[in-house]
């Protein structure tokens, strides 16, 4: 099982001379699993991601496939790909020359593949990068990264700008061209309800800390959403839900740890939304943030 | 060996303007030029200088030829052709100069950096490439560009000579030997080896600066202005501009070497045994340690 543990986090910590961006995070990411660092803007899910590269130094024991990243980074990145933001391939360069240079750095690489992803897309090879649409230039640096046969994908924002065609596009393509049993795949993004139906776990991260590491079947387990018919609204509020909202005229409670049958009778009843869940989690750990 | 020619492949993709275009229209223009001047289709004609462009009206240039011995035509067309060289290495230094000061700037204005970064490519190995590229595959790209042009001198030569009734057969071709070819490209290894301080010193300011040219010129003029205040002398400025002065080009090493000449290809290696080279290699290595420590930390700081 220890073997299965593509990252390994204990405590990490980074500073900057004026915040602490990390501030020991806990996590285990095992093969197989895609999972989602969810967070608000300066929770530090780019921090992480960028530690977990080795492209920054961090305090704390952090494991990328049992090598220390930052330490050992050229090695690691024969394993690890990477798409940490959006557009960021050489505008210089033509397609053919971008693939021509991975290929001669990459002993993982398959040119052939990258050739044929291309090939059901609208980008030329003698095209300029520079001529590119920003959608089209995440299209071919995914092409890239679907062709390396890489163990680990790191993924930060990746659809950032995109719009909603290449952003689905992106991710549909990601699960169901690249991704098999044997790939780990960790990504942060703000577009949580685009990628919930493809992660197996989840990551709340705030202020450096991750506030809750679960999967994504275990999360549907332990938390239910009802929407009450309109008369049992007390009864629900009798039940200890853990977050209250309103939505299109309606409330929603959420629970956690509680009986399905007690609920149903009262309403309709849903594992809840990530995006929901992470704002109510949010705001517990707020409100007990804020009574401390 | 796969990845060294990917990195340098990748380096002259992105500067072929300066690194490889640039000498070649240069060695074109004067090829161009003497064409023109020795069949006469332009003149060259000033206050000191009077080269008639007409075979048949520049009587006493060929009368001259006509009497020199064989050692002194080959004289006057080898140093002819060195000179005619001169423009196209300086074409090239200058797009060493451009090209290390531009080099870490520009990946980090595009953000190419974080692409670079994500392969499995280590600093180390990045840094020297380019190192390796300004150094050394720079002066040898300026090679062919070095051959046509002498080739279409001494074809030139050859006919206007042939048509003045001065056989050039026999001798002319003799004048430049291939060694003169790799002498220039030698001393050009050597040129750079020797500004290396410099080369290093301009990337350093292109992989943290967001004003490259700022931070490349400010530090030297401060240290400069402190020397001549403090202590009344002018030594540093006088080292810098001993480490760019473009000797290759010259007859000798730079002044307190001048017995070392580099007519000879023999003789280039003797600036190994000197103490400044070795000085200047020292300086070079601590400042690229400096540029990969800079970039391994880079933390994609944009310059935007």
């Amino acid at each position: 099982m220890q073997n299965d543990i593509v990252v390994k986090a204990r405590g990490v910590k980074k500073s900057y001379s004026d915040n602490n961006a990390l501030n020991g995070v806990d996590l285990d990411l095992r093969r197989g699993q895609i999972l989602g660092l969810i967070g608000p803007n300066g929770a530090g899910k780019s921090t992480f991601l960028h530690a977990v590269l080795g492209l920054l130094e961090s305090e704390g024991s952090l494991e990328v496939m049992g090598l220390e990243p930052f330490k050992n980074r050229h090695e690691l990145l024969k394993k690890v790909c990477s798409i940490t933001d959006v557009a960021v391939l050489p505008k210089w360069m033509t397609v053919e020359q971008v693939l021509e240079y991975v290929e001669g750095v990459h002993p993982e690489f398959d040119p052939k593949k990258a050739r044929s992803i291309l090939s059901k897309t609208n980008i030329k090879n003698k095209s300029k990068i520079r001529t590119l649409s920003r959608g089209m230039t995440v299209q071919l640096h995914l092409a890239i990264i679907m062709a390396i046969d890489a163990e680990l994908l790191v993924l930060d924002e990746p659809t950032l700008g995109l719009d909603l065609v290449y952003r689905k596009e992106f991710y549909s393509q990601l699960i169901e061209d690249y991704f098999d049993g044997n790939k780990t795949i960790l990504i942060s993004t703000h577009q949580v309800e685009e990628i919930e139906g493809v992660l197996t776990d989840v990551v709340f991260l705030d202020k450096g800390e991750a506030v809750m590491s679960e999967s994504i079947d275990s999360l549907n387990q332990r938390f239910l959403e009802l929407r009450p018919f309109a008369d049992n609204n007390e009864k629900a509020k009798s039940l200890n839900p853990i977050n209250i909202r309103s939505e299109l005229g309606r409330t929603v409670f959420l629970y956690e740890h509680m009986d399905i049958d007690k609920l149903s009778s009262l309403g309709d009843v849903r594992p809840p939304f990530i995006a929901d869940l992470f704002v109510a989690i949010m705001s517990q750990s707020n409100e007990s943030g804020g009574q401390s | 060996m796969k990845v060294l020619i990917t990195l340098v492949k990748r380096e002259l993709q992105e500067h072929k303007v300066g690194l490889i275009y640039a000498p070649f229209i240069v060695a074109t223009i004067l090829s161009l030029v003497i064409v023109l001047v020795y069949f006469g289709v332009a003149d060259i004609q000033t206050k000191d200088f009077n080269f008639s462009t007409s075979v048949y009206e520049n009587g006493q240039a060929v009368e001259w030829m006509r009497a020199a011995t064989v050692d002194q035509k080959v004289a006057v067309i080898r140093s002819g052709l060195i000179v005619l060289g001169f423009p196209v290495a300086f074409v090239m230094l200058f797009a060493v100069l451009s090209y290390s000061l531009g080099t870490f700037y520009e990946e980090r204005k595009d953000k190419s950096i974080i692409f670079w970064r994500s392969l499995p490519i280590s600093d180390l190995e990045t840094v020297l490439s380019k190192v390796f590229v300004v150094v050394f595959v720079a002066p040898l790209i300026i090679l062919p560009a070095l051959i046509f042009l002498h080739m279409v001198a001494l074809l030139s030569a050859s006919i206007y000579f042939a048509v003045s009734d001065i056989v050039p057969f026999t001798w002319i071709w003799n004048a430049y030997s291939i060694v003169d070819w790799f002498r220039i490209i030698f001393s050009l290894w050597m040129q750079l080896l020797w500004s290396l301080p410099i080369l290093a010193w301009l990337m350093l300011a292109g992989a943290y600066s967001r004003k490259p040219i700022v931070a490349a010129v400010l530090p030297l003029v401060g240290v400069i202005a402190i020397e001549r205040v403090v202590f009344g002398s002018a030594v540093f400025l006088a080292t810098a501009i001993e480490r760019l002065q473009p000797w290759s080009l010259m007859s000798s090493f730079p002044k307190q070497y001048e017995e070392l000449r580099v007519v000879e290809i023999a003789d280039i290696p003797l600036l190994l045994t000197t103490q400044d080279f070795w000085y200047g290699i020292l300086i070079s290595v601590l400042l690229i340690g400096a540029i990969v420590y800079i970039r391994s930390r880079s933390e994609y700081s944009s310059v935007e």
